[in-house]
């Protein structure tokens, strides 16, 4: 059964039979993670990197922004169970136009900030499927862990 | 027929636009139109006023008293946005339908019409151009040729990547080369066909490429740039994922930055989610269905 995770939303869930899955992650990033023994999954897509450029809509959707998203879904699925050292992450996205100048670095910025949090918290990423021109679909399966990137139906595990 | 001449023939075959919308469009781009020419060209059209009513009296507005005219619309939303409903529902018909060719499942395309159209009228407002509205319809329309292109498109699928991923081109140049025309200028055609006024046909023609348009022109800035935050937000993504170019005098232009951009981005994500509520809660089917499971 497929739960959806919408652009700028967060699910968390220990429902085995769930997979998490995202949509057309284009400069946006996803991230995945899970924990093997409390078998709680959780995803989220965030759409920019920084609340400060509205506060307003980070109250609202605290999915919207790395800064905020990241918090948000660690906590959910600590909710559920889940312990931070036990817990997989895996990422994908952070995609760019044909861009040699680097005039949209959405994508850049992204991942940047995501790097940052992670280094700060003593998160590792496990892997990562990030850059080019590419629309990633990510799937995480919450009963075995398996993570998936799709693009133009080419499949491979994350 | 060669396969250049099969590609027109279909775009000669493309059904017409219809008559409010041909209508509104040269109301909108008429300096002189007033609001009454608004009501003027739309009241006539009872499909489309039927619609406005239920999307206006729908749970989402929580209007306290039920809203029985387009007037009534008009006063209690603004022209704007009733303006914008009314594109939006026709452009439905047109944009909601599958685009095999271009990986995009029934009603993404219009999802990323709508998303454009809404992020072309914001950069309209922030450098300050006179006409919204005509900024809206141009972003709802500027992938059109999509429509006419997807079975070609899907046919020459393989080669048409390969030549992206090999020569570094972006998708509408590979499908240039391959078919022959890009679907932007088969957009364009589509609109010539149309008789839509020249500063829609240039906004989808230079959709890609507002540098080629010369001297540049803000409304096809306007909606290039949104297609570009649409791209990279990832709304509406189909196969030719985000391979388009990124034209650098375009920001310089408008003196806009990083920042704008993502300002812009956010709303109109937000904006783009309460189109969508709308819509669901008028019809049975929600434009992306979402299963909630816990």
């Amino acid at each position: 059964m497929d739960l959806v995770v919408d652009i700028a939303d967060v699910q968390v869930t220990d429902n085995p039979r769930v997979d998490l899955v995202t949509y057309s992650l284009g400069s946006c990033i996803g991230v995945a993670i899970w924990d093997p023994e409390a078998h709680v999954g959780g995803m989220l897509h965030y759409m920019l990197p920084e609340s400060s450029l509205s506060p307003e809509k980070a109250k609202a959707n605290a999915a919207m922004f790395a800064d905020t998203g990241i918090p948000r879904l660690f906590r959910s699925a600590y909710e559920l169970g889940a312990v931070k050292q036990r817990i997989i992450v895996k990422v994908a996205g952070g995609s760019s136009l044909l861009d040699d100048n680097g005039t949209f670095n959405i994508g850049k910025r992204n991942y940047i900030i995501l790097r940052k949090i992670f280094w700060k918290n003593g998160i590792l990423i496990d892997s990562e499927h990030v850059g080019g021109a590419l629309s990633r679909t990510l799937r995480l399966s919450v009963a075995t862990g398996r993570v998936t990137i799709k693009n133009r139906n080419r499949e491979i595990e994350l | 027929m060669t396969h250049a001449e099969d590609i027109l023939a279909r775009v000669g075959q493309i059904p017409p636009l219809p008559g409010t919308v041909v209508k509104l469009v040269n109301v909108l781009n008429d300096p002189d139109s007033t609001v009454n020419d608004i009501v003027e060209t739309v009241k006539y059209d009872q499909a489309v006023t039927s619609q406005m009513l239920r999307l206006c009296n729908s749970a989402f507005f929580g209007l306290s008293r039920e809203v029985h005219s387009l007037n009534d619309a008009m006063r209690y939303l603004g022209t704007v946005k009733v303006l914008q409903m009314v594109m939006a529902v026709h452009s439905n018909a047109l944009l909601a339908r599958e685009q095999a060719g271009y990986g995009l499942e029934p009603g993404v395309l219009w999802r990323h019409s709508v998303a454009v159209a809404l992020a072309a009228s914001a950069f309209a407002e922030r450098i300050n151009l006179k006409n919204v509205s005509l900024a809206f319809t141009a972003g709802l329309l500027h992938d059109i040729g999509k429509v006419v292109l997807n079975q070609y498109v899907a046919d020459a699928f393989t080669e048409i990547v390969q030549r992206v991923t090999t020569n570094r081109i972006s998708f509408s140049e590979a499908e240039q080369q391959v078919l022959g025309f890009s679907h932007e200028e088969i957009g364009a055609m589509v609109a010539e066909k149309w008789q839509l006024p020249e500063s829609i046909i240039h906004c989808i023609r230079y959709s890609h490429e507002p540098d080629r348009l010369s001297p540049p022109d803000g409304l096809v800035d306007t909606v290039y740039l949104a297609d570009c935050i649409c791209m990279l937000l990832g709304v509406g993504l189909g196969t030719d994922g985000l391979c388009y170019r990124a034209e650098e005098s375009v920001m310089k232009r408008h003196g806009l930055n990083e920042i704008d951009l993502e300002i812009i981005g956010a709303q109109m994500m937000t904006e783009l989610k309460r189109v969508e509520q709308i819509f669901a809660d008028t019809s049975k089917t929600s434009i992306q269905a979402h299963s909630v499971v816990r």
